[in-house]
């Protein structure tokens, strides 16, 4: 059978563009609400801290770098462990639906559409990314690379139109609550590279080089990711202060709306959101995908396309219980979302790392995986 | 029927008279079946008989084939007992350049009605085929829908064998290959399938020819009907296969690798694998200058977006968004929508159609009222139109200026597609704002993504990314800069080292 491979460079791009959307979409706001216009150094230390779990979920699949997650449970414990690893890493995506659709509706409903259901943007979001999970992976990795290329243009446009304003003042004093509770609070961009770092889980067996340079492109990923949305902290702590950061859900498009080009260009943000949408639409398409293929496995089917429209609608009935109470969705994606995602994030790579260390030579001895 | 594919299948007989016979079953009393007995070597003891097609076969090779065989044969002083075999005949008597033995009366109706004589004589059970092929022909011109203005003029015409000749010209590599095969069970269409055997794509001829293979039609009657057997994405509107009328293209394509397939009675020549962003490359971009070259596909780069989004943007921004088009630009659209009484989208439709309507009508009336339909259609009913404030202003230049875009892609048939892609990108932006034109565009992007062209991704090599082939993408580097082929082909190489061109140093310096 022939595999398809996922190049190294889109492999990066997919890690980029599934950060990406919420850490600068709503994350910013989050921790502008707890450390100020600090929120660059708490970006900056989750970052070191998605490397390192990045890193320990590569070592957990170095061995067996034709297995993902679920079927090195399968190989280690067998198929009811597997069938558990599949049904944690389902309610992970699941959880993720609910930040992946705040951030897409509220951008686009609060901004450009208001008078728009909610329930449209969740079905034309899901219709797409439905399609691209039917397409298959190969298509999912291709897109991202033009998703990457997009987040380069909005950089570019949001750099072009902010540094006028630019007051680096506004981004003093350093820690000004101290580094413990910076430390803490950069647990809220820990929720967005755990996406990353479940798609590294899910997806290596598929990446061209996975066993040379495996550790490396992880790294990369959350490397890219984070110098890319350092940029937008700073850019919203200089431009627009912690202070105000701090009163918008989204402050990305406070950071938007005040950029402009000249006197002619006031306002650009629908191309920056025209931009931006690729990589929103990605994190949506991969999650229908990511869900879709664990469902497969919990069911042991052979494709994971009989689930593509079971999990579309599971995740739409979440994504609209979410994103419907705007209070609910706020304290979800600040309280309950992080509870879920860091303890499967940081937990289940290690333990997957532990259970390898124990089980290795029973790993050796195990048929290659199909 | 049955009957007439039994005698199909059957072998000639020595006897002129059932071969007549079987000749007059098969082809019936069609006028153009033209029937010429003579006398081998003028001896009475050995009559014979020729076939040919009226129309299909050049008469003055007819003339010298009986010629031939009843005045030369007698001028040798040969007795027809000496030319017992086909192969005597061929060998000793005919002086024309092609003849073969041909056994069965299949290979032998084949090749009446592809303008081939057939010749039967008294005693023997072969006949023989002689290649008399000469129809009436266009000359060669200048492609119509593929204009340029540096390089050859030449283009393909209906003769499968003088559009071969036509890459024969162009590429004197004795690698380069012309394998023949017939389509269409009625129509009996001659297909060539050519490439250079040392640079085509490994599997490549073999997966043409499987795909060819498989066809299984009555008739063929352009490359059309065999583009849409063979593509690898049917139901897309995007074009898998690229078309052409330049020979020039198509000897470019068989040096990068690719395989090109000739079809008779069309002067269209498909080849493949392809690439989406060749729709937008013109051989122009390689005779002139690379900074013309580049500069000009750059301007066709846009002319591609534009032709794609520009309606819909426009759509979407003055039925939505009109808060994101800077103040003294939306009141000039404003002042111009005034009194118009339909809403932008019905606007934007109804001026497209309209454009579409006046484009086909331009197309299909004779040359001279399809230009007068053109005027008449954009200068006075658009103009008409504005001042009865059916349309605005600003939606006449908007739909003026995405169709002088689309002209502006060279590959007609891949603009077609183009146009038709803005239709559901603009209904979308129309209905649901920038909701809608992120989630169309999205869709489009994932299905040109998903499609695939004889192996090769159709987006390549911008997606996936191939670093070395962006030489020769979205800008056309210096001739002494492509070096390379694309990645396909089994040599890349194609270019000495240290190509570029230098003044040479004086004496002393």
């Amino acid at each position: 059978m022939k595999t398809f491979r996922i190049s190294n460079g889109m492999f990066i791009a997919m890690i980029v563009n599934l950060i990406f959307v919420k850490a600068i979409g709503v994350t910013q706001g989050e921790l502008a609400r707890v450390i100020g216009s600090d929120m660059w150094i708490a970006t900056f230390i989750g970052m070191l801290q998605g490397i390192v779990i990045m890193y320990i979920t590569y070592l957990a699949l170095r061995k067996t770098p034709d297995r993902d997650f679920i079927s090195l449970g399968s190989a280690m414990l067998g198929k009811w462990f597997a069938a558990l690893v599949a049904l944690v890493i389902f309610v992970f995506y699941l959880a993720a639906f609910g930040p992946i659709m705040i951030t897409y509706v509220y951008h686009l409903q609060e901004y450009f559409l208001p008078e728009a259901p909610i329930s449209l943007f969740i079905i034309a979001s899901l219709l797409v990314g439905a399609l691209g999970c039917y397409y298959g992976l190969e298509v999912i990795a291709r897109i991202a690379l033009v998703g990457l290329l997009f987040i380069f243009f909005l950089n570019g446009l949001i750099i072009i139109g902010s540094t006028h304003e630019f007051d680096m003042r506004n981004l003093l004093p350093v820690l000004e609550s101290g580094l413990p509770q910076t430390a803490a609070a950069s647990l809220h961009f820990d929720a967005d590279w755990a996406m990353a770092t479940m798609l590294a889980a899910l997806i290596y067996p598929h990446v061209k080089d996975v066993k040379k340079y495996g550790a490396k492109l992880g790294i990369i990923g959350i490397v890219t990711s984070g110098l890319i949305i350092v940029i937008w902290a700073i850019l919203e702590g200089a431009v627009l202060s912690g202070e105000v950061t701090a009163q918008y859900t989204l402050s990305c498009m406070k950071l938007a709306r005040n950029a402009h080009i000249g006197n002619f260009l006031q306002r650009y943000e629908m191309i920056m959101i025209a931009l931006y949408s690729i990589s929103a639409l990605f994190e949506v398409m991969f999650c229908v995908y990511a869900t879709s293929v664990c469902a497969s496995r919990v069911f042991a089917l052979k494709s994971n396309k009989p689930m593509i429209i079971p999990v579309c609608l599971i995740l739409g009935a979440f994504g609209y219980w979410v994103v419907d109470d705007h209070f609910w969705a706020l304290k979800y994606l600040e309280f309950y979302w992080p509870r879920v995602a860091l303890p499967i994030a940081f937990g289940l790579p290690v333990l997957l790392l532990l259970l390898r260390l124990l089980f290795g030579k029973k790993l050796q001895k195990a048929k290659p995986a199909t | 029927m049955s009957s007439i594919q039994e005698l199909l299948k059957g072998a000639f007989k020595p006897s002129v008279k059932e071969n007549a016979a079987v000749l007059d079953q098969i082809l019936g009393n069609s006028a153009d079946v033209q029937k010429r007995d003579f006398l081998l070597c003028g001896k009475a003891g050995s009559p014979g008989l020729l076939c040919f097609m009226d129309g299909l076969a050049d008469t003055t090779l007819v003339e010298a084939i009986v010629r031939a065989l009843v005045v030369t044969g007698s001028q040798l002083n040969r007795e027809p007992a000496e030319l017992a075999t086909a192969e005597s005949i061929r060998t000793s008597l005919l002086f024309n350049a092609t003849v073969k033995d041909c056994p069965n009366v299949r290979e032998g109706i084949n090749g009446i009605l592809s303008g081939d004589t057939l010749v039967v004589v008294e005693g023997l059970d072969q006949a023989l085929l002689v290649s008399t092929r000469g129809w009436k022909d266009r000359g060669v011109e200048e492609p119509s829908s593929e204009n340029n203005v540096r390089g050859p003029r030449d283009g393909f015409m209906e003769s499968i064998r003088t559009n071969t000749a036509h890459v024969r010209r162009r590429i004197k590599d004795p690698m380069l290959r012309f394998e023949s095969m017939v389509i269409g069970t009625r129509s009996q269409t001659d297909v060539n399938i050519a490439y250079i055997s040392d640079l085509v794509k490994e599997g490549l001829v073999d997966e043409v020819k499987s795909r060819l293979n498989r066809i299984k039609i009555d008739s063929v009657m352009e490359s059309g009907y065999i583009e849409e057997l063979i593509e690898d994405a049917p139901l897309s509107m995007f074009n898998t296969v690229q078309s052409t009328e330049r020979p020039d293209k198509v000897a470019s394509a068989l040096l990068e690798g690719r395989v090109a397939i000739f079809i008779d009675n069309t002067p269209v020549v498909l080849i493949v694998p392809t690439f989406f962003w060749q729709y937008i490359q013109a051989p122009d971009d390689y005779y002139n200058r690379y900074w013309v070259g580049t500069f000009f596909r750059i301007v066709r780069y846009f002319a591609f977006l534009i032709s794609l989004m520009l309606p819909s943007v426009y759509v979407m921004l003055v039925s939505f968004h009109h808060e994101m088009i800077p103040t003294s630009l939306a009141l000039t659209i404003a002042s111009g929508r005034e009194v118009v009484p339909f809403p932008v989208l019905l606007e934007a439709l109804i001026m497209e159609l309209a454009f579409e309507l006046m484009r086909e009508a331009g197309l299909r009336m004779p040359k001279p009222i399809g230009q007068a339909v053109s005027i008449v259609g954009s200068l006075i009913i658009g103009q008409a139109a504005v001042q009865a404030g059916l349309v605005s202003p600003f939606m006449v230049i908007i739909v003026a200026i995405t169709g002088i875009s689309s002209f502006a892609i060279p590959s007609y048939s891949s603009s077609l597609a183009i146009r038709m892609f803005r239709f559901p990108l603009m209904i979308a932006s129309g209905f649901l704002g920038l909701l809608g034109f992120s989630t169309m565009f999205f869709a489009l992007l994932l299905h040109a993504l998903s499609i695939r062209s004889f192996g090769e991704s159709y987006l390549a090599p911008a997606s996936p990314y191939r670093p070395t082939d962006q030489r020769d993408t979205m800008l056309r580097l210096p001739m002494w800069m492509l070096d390379e082929r694309p990645g396909f082909a089994q040599d890349v190489d194609r270019m000495g080292d240290n190509q570029m061109p230098a003044t040479p140093l004086q004496k002393g310096e």
